[in-house]
């Protein structure tokens, strides 16, 4: 027992040597390649006030091109997708969802200029563009390493997991590769638009040198952000480091992943609750699809998860207003809203399984029937019997109201 | 179901009370909104209830709809505190501003022009505008 004890701290130390020594051979090996192929890469400034331009400057490769990642290296946002595409082979649909915590809060890639027509011609497909594709096109897969890190996690969606709300069962951790693949698509399921990850604004001469004006976009993650020039994947520069600066009202909003001037929410939502209460609803269904459409940098689960809790309070203060003059029958009331619970339950989790563009989708015929409903509510039918029922409501809740003092 | 509300007696399909209820919240609480305006058609159109019962018995049926979506949306990561601070304290301004405007405008005129703009964002959402 004794000698072992003895041994054991040798042991370790042994290998910590052997280890110790081997990356620090690979490290070597790594600046060589980098050193030798001289990649350097400068910017002309060091800060940016949110969003702005950086001037990249540097010498590589003659006869090469070299692309830029740019991501941000302090916030990361969620990226999710459903994936019910049909299979090419067998035709069947795989229903699993997709999942990461660790995608940059910003990632894009900047291409030699001279590729801008097959950016173009990738934006033609429209919403169904790929960005696997395009890298490959473009010549830039090696300068995608940041995502494909990202751990993705796969869950089986089955019809029974959905209707009890949740997300399947988690499946095996994919390999490097199958990551990296499914993290590609989960870079277009965040950032959605080709503008967004790609942008060809470098400029190589023949003989190695480039320049680049790199243009960060406002309303993006504070912090530090890394610039890496990339010719291939062994000649890689070191990284270079900005900071985006986001000063009040604007805030960084840590799981939207996006930064905000605070005075835009709140005014639309001001003027969305005293019309909601001037036509005596709630202003959800109005705020969601406004914020949805005002500000494409919100993702719609947040905005569907944040609206909801909203509301919550004005409908607790009506309850409550009302339960005080015995205005409610709990027995109707909580027997549909045991229904309403089970459908509350499952709804957020539809949520995160559909993209923005069926969302808008649906939501646009959700809002016309509900427009057919306000409509029918005016006409001149609907007034006549509304203005008997409004009466004998005002009867009753008058007497209710007397009860209720009555008693005090 | 027999409910009993103010000395008067109502009969009440729960079948159908309760599949559109239920519908109603699946759809609500996916698209995030509360649900009143379905809700309260429902009651008075489906299940013949006057209006005087339907005002505070759908408030209580969707509070019931809110507070599980809430919760379900925190867990799944969909809420965000610094965008809910933005928004809360002007809904609750707006709670308190709209009842004292209320009282001038009519409300057949808000409807119309909230029919106008709701179309127009339907339009807009489904690309066609």
């Amino acid at each position: 027992m004794n000698k072992r004890m003895t041994i054991l701290p040798w042991l370790i130390a042994a290998m910590v040597l052997v280890f110790g020594a081997q990356s620090v051979v690979a490290a070597e090996a790594d600046a060589q390649a980098a050193g030798g192929a001289a990649l350097t890469l400068a910017i002309d400034k060091t800060e940016i006030n949110n969003g702005g331009t950086i001037k990249v400057s540097g010498q590589a490769v003659a006869g090469k091109p070299v692309y830029l990642e740019v991501y941000a290296a302090d916030h990361t946002v969620r990226a999710n997708r459903f994936d019910a595409d049909p299979d090419k082979d067998t035709g069947k649909r795989p229903y699993i969802f997709y999942i990461t915590e660790q995608m940059p809060a910003y990632y894009k890639i900047f291409v030699p200029k001279e590729l801008q027509p097959k950016i173009d011609e990738e934006a033609k497909k429209k919403g169904k563009w790929s960005y696997s594709e395009l890298l490959k096109n473009l010549g830039a897969d090696a300068a995608y390493t940041v995502p494909a890190k990202a751990k993705v996690d796969r869950y089986q969606s089955t019809l029974m997991a959905s209707v009890v709300g949740s997300r399947g069962d988690l499946l095996p951790q994919l390999d490097e590769k199958d990551n990296k693949r499914r993290s590609m698509q989960l870079v277009k399921a965040r950032f959605r638009s080709i503008n967004n990850v790609f942008a060809a604004a470098v400029d190589v001469k023949p003989d190695g040198s480039y320049t680049a004006d790199i243009k960060i976009r406002d309303g993006l993650a504070p912090g530090k952000y890394k610039i890496v020039a990339v010719v291939d994947k062994q000649v890689k520069s070191e990284a270079v480091t900005f900071e985006n600066k986001i000063s009040f009202p604007s805030m960084y909003m840590e799981n939207a992943g996006t930064s905000m001037n605070l005075l835009y929410p709140f005014l639309l939502t001001l003027v969305v609750a005293i019309f909601g209460v001037l036509m005596g609803a709630g202003g959800g269904f109005i705020l969601n699809p406004l914020l949805v459409t005002l500000f494409p940098a919100l993702p719609h689960t947040i905005v569907a998860g944040t609206v909801t809790p909203t509301v919550l309070f004005s409908q607790g203060s009506g309850i409550y207003n009302y339960s005080k003059i015995k205005f409610i029958n709990w027995k109707l009331g909580c027997g549909i809203g045991t229904a309403m619970l089970v459908g509350g339950f499952i709804g957020p989790k539809l949520t995160e399984m559909i993209t923005l563009a069926q969302f808008k989708f649906a939501f646009g015929w959700i809002l016309l029937v509900l427009a057919a409903l306000m409509l029918w509510q005016t006409t001149p039918g609907y007034l006549a019997k509304n203005k008997k029922e409004q009466a004998i409501l005002k009867e009753f809740k008058k007497r209710a109201e007397e009860a209720a003092k009555g008693k005090n | 179901m027999k409910i009993e509300f103010w000395g008067q007696e109502f009969q009440v399909n729960m079948f159908i009370g309760c599949i559109g209820g239920f519908l109603i919240a699946v759809m609500s609480s996916m698209f995030g909104f509360g649900g009143g305006p379905f809700m309260v058609p429902l009651m008075t159109v489906a299940l013949r209830l006057p209006m005087y019962l339907v005002v505070g018995s759908s408030l209580l049926a969707i509070f019931f709809n809110t507070s599980i979506s809430t919760m379900r949306h925190y867990q799944f990561g969909n809420f965000d505190l610094i965008f809910f601070l933005a928004m809360f304290p002007a809904a609750l301004l707006g709670g308190y501003i709209g009842p004292q405007i209320a009282k001038r405008v009519s409300p057949l005129v808000v409807k119309r022009v909230a029919c106008a703009g709701l179309v127009i964002l339907a339009l807009n959402l489904l690309g066609l505008y």
